[in-house]
C-alpha cells in the first residue's frame, strides 16, 4: 500500500493468479468447441492424454503470467507529467501516457479479483486503442490513490502533500443519483430493442453454425433434423411464433439492462464523476466532466409517460487517425433518470442546464431523398416483381402498408430534425421513436463543414456538419444563408477564445 | 469587481468576417496532369486485364463489344467527374483558420481553426515530385471527416504553409504550457 508512485513498481503479486486465469480463460474460450469435439471423438481411452494436455496449458499459463508479472512495472513521472508502463516478456514495450490525455480511469473487480481481494485498473486515453493500459491487480487504496493522481494531472504534481484517501471515505460518498431495480425494470421494458435484437440474431446464427458442426461430428441425418424443425414450425402458427419472439426479446432486454446497470449510482468525487454499477462485480468508472464531448439524452413515447430518460456521455474516441484506427465504445450510459436528475447531471457536466436558443428547422426538401430511396424505389421494384411473378401477387397489400408507415415515419423524423443555437450551447434534436437531444458546447467543435448541392443554390438550402472528437453533429437541408452565418459565428467563438476542448 | 473595465458588448453577427467571401487559391494546373496520369494508369491496368480475360475466355468473347463500350463510358465519365472536382477545389489560409473547398457533386467547405489542429503532414508522391507539387494534410481530433487534405500545391508554397501553421501551433500552445 502506498501513495507515492514515482518509483517503478510491480503490481500486486496476486496479479499472477489473475493473469493466469485470464489467459487460461481466453485460451479455453477460443478452443472450447475444439476441446469438446476432441473429447467426443477420441473416446475414453485418450482422456488421460487430453487432461494432461490441459494441465500443460495451465502450467504454461502460470509461467507466462509469472514472467509477465516480473516485467510489468509502472510509475508516475511527475516532472514530465507522464504515466509510464514497462511490459513485454520477450520484447520490451514502454507505454507512456501523458496525464492530460487521460480520459477516464476504470476501477473494477471481477469475480476472481473479488475473491482474492484486489482491483483491476484500466486507463482510457483519447489515443488509439492499442495504447490502453490495464493493471490487473492492485489493492483498493492504491487503486484510488493512483486514480486520483492520474486524473488530477498537473494540480497533483505541484501539491506534493499526497492525500491519502481512506477506504471509508470512498464508501461514504453519497450518490446524488441512484437507480432502483423498479426503474431498471421499466427501462428494460422500454429501451434498446435494437441492440437486444442483434444479440438474439448473433446468438441464433452462432447456434445454427455450431449445431451444423456437431451434426457433422455425430453424423446425424440432416434431412431428419430439418423435417423435425419444419414440423415444429408448422405446429405453431406464425402469430404464436411472433408472440414468443417478442417475449424472448423483452426478457433478454430486461436481463441485459439488469446485468449492465444493476444498482447504478452516480456520485460526485472530487473533480470527477464516479459511476458504479454491476451485479456480481461492481464496475466503477471515473470520468472528468471536462472531457465529455457530447452529452446526449433520449426518450421515447413510453419513457415520456413514465418520466424516464437515458443519458449518454460521449468522450473523444479518435486516435491518431493516421493509422486509420478508431476507438469505439467510449460512451458512458446512465439509464432511467428523471428530468430533475438529468438537469442535475447536465449542470455538473456543462456547468449549467443548457438553454434552447434560436431553433432552426429544415426545409421540406429534407423529405425528398428518403421518400424516394426508402419508399418509392423499393415499392416500385416490388410492384414490378409482383405483376410478373404470380406467387408474390397476393402480398401487394403489404407494399401499401409499408408505404404509409414509411411516409409517417419519415415525416416524424422531419418534424424532429432541429438544431437550437444559443451563445453557449448547440442542441441537436433528432429521432423517430427515440427522440434524442445532443448537447455540445461550441468550443468542443474541431472543424466545421458546410455543403450544398448545385441544384439547391437557387432555393438557398444546404447542410451543416460539426465535427467533434466524439462524432459528428449534422443538420441537413437548412437555410444556407443562416448556416453560413452560424458557421461564421462559431468560428468567431472558437478562434477568439482559447478554451481547451480536452 | 472591476466593473468599469469589464465589457461585454453584443456581437454583431453580420459584422463578423465571412468565410464564404474569402477568395480561394486553386490547385496548381500541373496537378490536373497528375490526376490524368493516375487515371490513365488505372484504366490501362483495368483495360489490360479485361483484354486478357476476353482473349483467353471464349465464353466472354461474344460480349467483347458491350464490355469495351462500358469501359470507355466509365473512363470518360470518371475523367469528367475528376475534372469537375478539380475545378471546384480551392483553399485559403486565414490568420486563424484553414478553409478548404471541394466536392464532386455537392460543394462542401471545411474550416479548421488553427487552435484545433493536431498535426500536419506534407506528402510528395512520385509523380507530384516530377511536377514539384506536394499535398498537405491537416489533422484534427474530429476524426476522418474532420481532416483536410489539400493536394496539388507547389512544393515551396506547401512548405511555407506548413512552417507557418507549425509556428502558429506553437504560439497557440506555449501559453498553455507556461501556466
Amino acid at each position: 500500500m502506498n501513495s507515492d508512485f514515482s518509483k517503478p513498481q510491480r503490481e500486486s503479486a496476486f496479479g499472477i493468479i489473475v493473469m493466469a486465469a485470464h489467459t487460461a480463460f481466453k485460451i479455453g474460450k477460443a478452443t472450447f468447441f475444439f476441446i469438446v469435439y476432441a473429447f467426443i471423438k477420441m473416446g475414453p481411452a485418450y482422456t488421460t492424454y487430453a487432461l494432461l494436455g490441459i494441465g500443460i496449458i495451465i502450467v504454461l499459463c502460470i509461467i507466462f503470467s509469472y514472467l509477465w508479472y516480473l516485467k510489468f512495472t509502472f510509475f508516475l513521472d511527475k516532472e514530465k507529467q507522464e504515466f509510464v508502463v514497462n511490459k513485454g516478456i520477450l520484447n520490451r514495450d514502454q507505454v507512456i501516457i501523458q496525464l492530460d490525455k487521460i480520459q477516464q480511469v476504470n476501477i473494477n473487480q471481477n469475480l476472481l479479483q473479488k475473491m482474492i481481494g484486489v482491483y483491476g485498473l484500466k486507463i482510457d486515453t483519447a489515443g488509439a486503442s492499442g495504447e490502453e493500459v490495464s493493471i490487473k491487480a492492485i489493492d483498493e487504496v492504491s487503486a484510488y490513490n493512483l486514480k486520483e493522481h492520474l486524473l488530477k494531472g498537473k494540480a497533483a504534481a505541484i501539491d506534493q502533500s499526497d492525500i491519502l484517501i481512506e477506504k471509508d471515505a470512498l464508501i461514504e460518498q453519497i450518490p446524488f443519483l441512484k437507480i432502483s431495480s423498479w426503474t431498471l425494470f421499466k427501462v428494460g421494458l422500454t429501451s434498446n430493442y435494437g441492440q437486444s435484437l442483434t444479440v438474439i440474431l448473433v446468438f441464433f446464427m452462432y447456434t445454427v453454425q455450431e449445431a451444423r458442426h456437431i451434426m457433422d461430428i455425430f453424423e446425424l441425418d440432416k434431412g431428419y433434423v430439418k423435417s423435425t424443425v419444419l414440423g415444429l414450425a408448422t405446429l405453431f402458427s406464425v402469430a404464436v411464433i411472433v408472440v414468443i419472439f417478442l417475449m424472448v426479446l423483452l426478457f433478454i432486454n430486461l436481463i441485459r439492462t439488469f446485468y449492465k446497470y444493476f444498482q447504478l449510482e452516480v456520485s460526485h468525487h472530487k473533480n470527477s464523476l464516479l459511476l458504479s454499477s454491476g451485479v456480481i462485480a461492481k464496475k466503477n468508472t471515473l470520468i472528468n466532466p471536462n472531457k465529455v464531448q457530447i452529452t446526449k439524452h433520449s426518450q421515447n413515447y413510453f419513457q415520456k409517460k413514465l418520466n424516464l430518460l437515458n443519458i449518454s456521455l460521449k468522450q473523444a474516441h479518435f486516435g491518431e487517425s493516421k493509422k486509420g484506427k478508431e476507438m469505439q465504445g467510449n460512451t458512458l450510459e446512465i439509464v432511467g433518470c428523471d428530468a430533475i436528475e438529468r438537469d442535475q447531471l447536465l449542470k455538473m457536466i456543462l456547468g449549467q442546464v443548457p438553454i434552447s436558443g434560436k431553433t432552426f428547422a429544415p426545409d421540406w426538401r429534407f423529405l425528398n431523398l428518403p421518400i424516394f430511396f426508402k419508399l418509392v424505389l423499393p415499392v416500385a421494384i416490388f410492384l414490378i416483381v409482383a405483376f410478373n411473378v404470380q406467387e408474390v401477387k397476393p402480398y401487394i397489400g403489404f407494399a401499401a402498408a409499408y408505404f404509409l408507415i414509411g411516409i409517417f415515419m419519415i415525416s416524424i423524423s422531419y418534424r424532429r430534425h432541429r438544431i437550437a443555437v444559443d451563445q453557449d450551447f448547440i442542441i441537436k434534436t433528432s429521432g423517430i421513436w427515440d427522440i434524442s437531444k445532443e448537447v455540445i458546447v461550441p468550443h468542443k467543435i474541431q472543424a466545421i463543414t458546410a455543403s450544398q448541392y448545385p441544384w439547391h443554390k437557387s432555393v438557398d438550402v444546404g447542410h451543416l456538419c460539426l465535427h467533434t472528437a466524439a462524432g459528428q453533429i449534422r443538420f441537413k437541408y437548412g437555410n444556407y444563408s443562416e448556416i453560413k452565418k452560424l458557421v461564421n459565428f462559431w468560428l468567431y467563438q472558437l478562434e477568439s477564445g482559447n478554451e481547451d476542448w480536452m | 469587481m472591476p466593473t468599469e473595465t469589464f465589457t461585454n458588448d453584443a456581437i454583431d453577427i453580420d459584422a463578423l468576417p465571412k468565410y464564404e467571401e474569402i477568395p480561394l487559391r486553386k490547385p496548381d494546373t500541373n496537378y490536373w496532369k497528375i490526376i490524368c496520369i493516375n487515371l490513365i494508369i488505372t484504366f490501362l491496368l483495368i483495360g489490360v486485364s479485361a483484354g486478357l480475360l476476353i482473349f483467353f475466355n471464349e465464353k466472354i468473347q461474344p460480349h467483347a463489344i458491350l464490355i469495351s463500350i462500358t469501359y470507355i463510358t466509365i473512363a470518360i465519365f470518371s475523367i469528367l467527374l475528376f475534372y469537375v472536382s478539380f475545378k471546384k477545389r480551392g483553399y485559403a489560409i486565414r490568420t486563424k483558420d484553414v478553409i478548404y473547398k471541394s466536392g464532386i457533386i455537392a460543394e462542401s467547405t471545411t474550416i479548421v481553426p488553427l487552435n484545433r489542429i493536431q498535426h500536419i503532414e506534407l506528402n510528395e508522391g512520385f509523380f507530384s515530385r516530377m511536377f514539384k507539387l506536394g499535398s498537405l494534410q491537416i489533422f484534427t481530433a474530429g476524426g476522418q471527416t474532420g481532416h483536410i487534405h489539400i493536394a496539388g500545391i507547389p512544393i515551396d508554397e506547401a512548405k511555407s504553409i506548413r512552417d507557418l501553421l507549425l509556428n502558429k501551433l506553437e504560439l497557440v500552445e506555449t501559453p498553455e504550457t507556461e501556466i
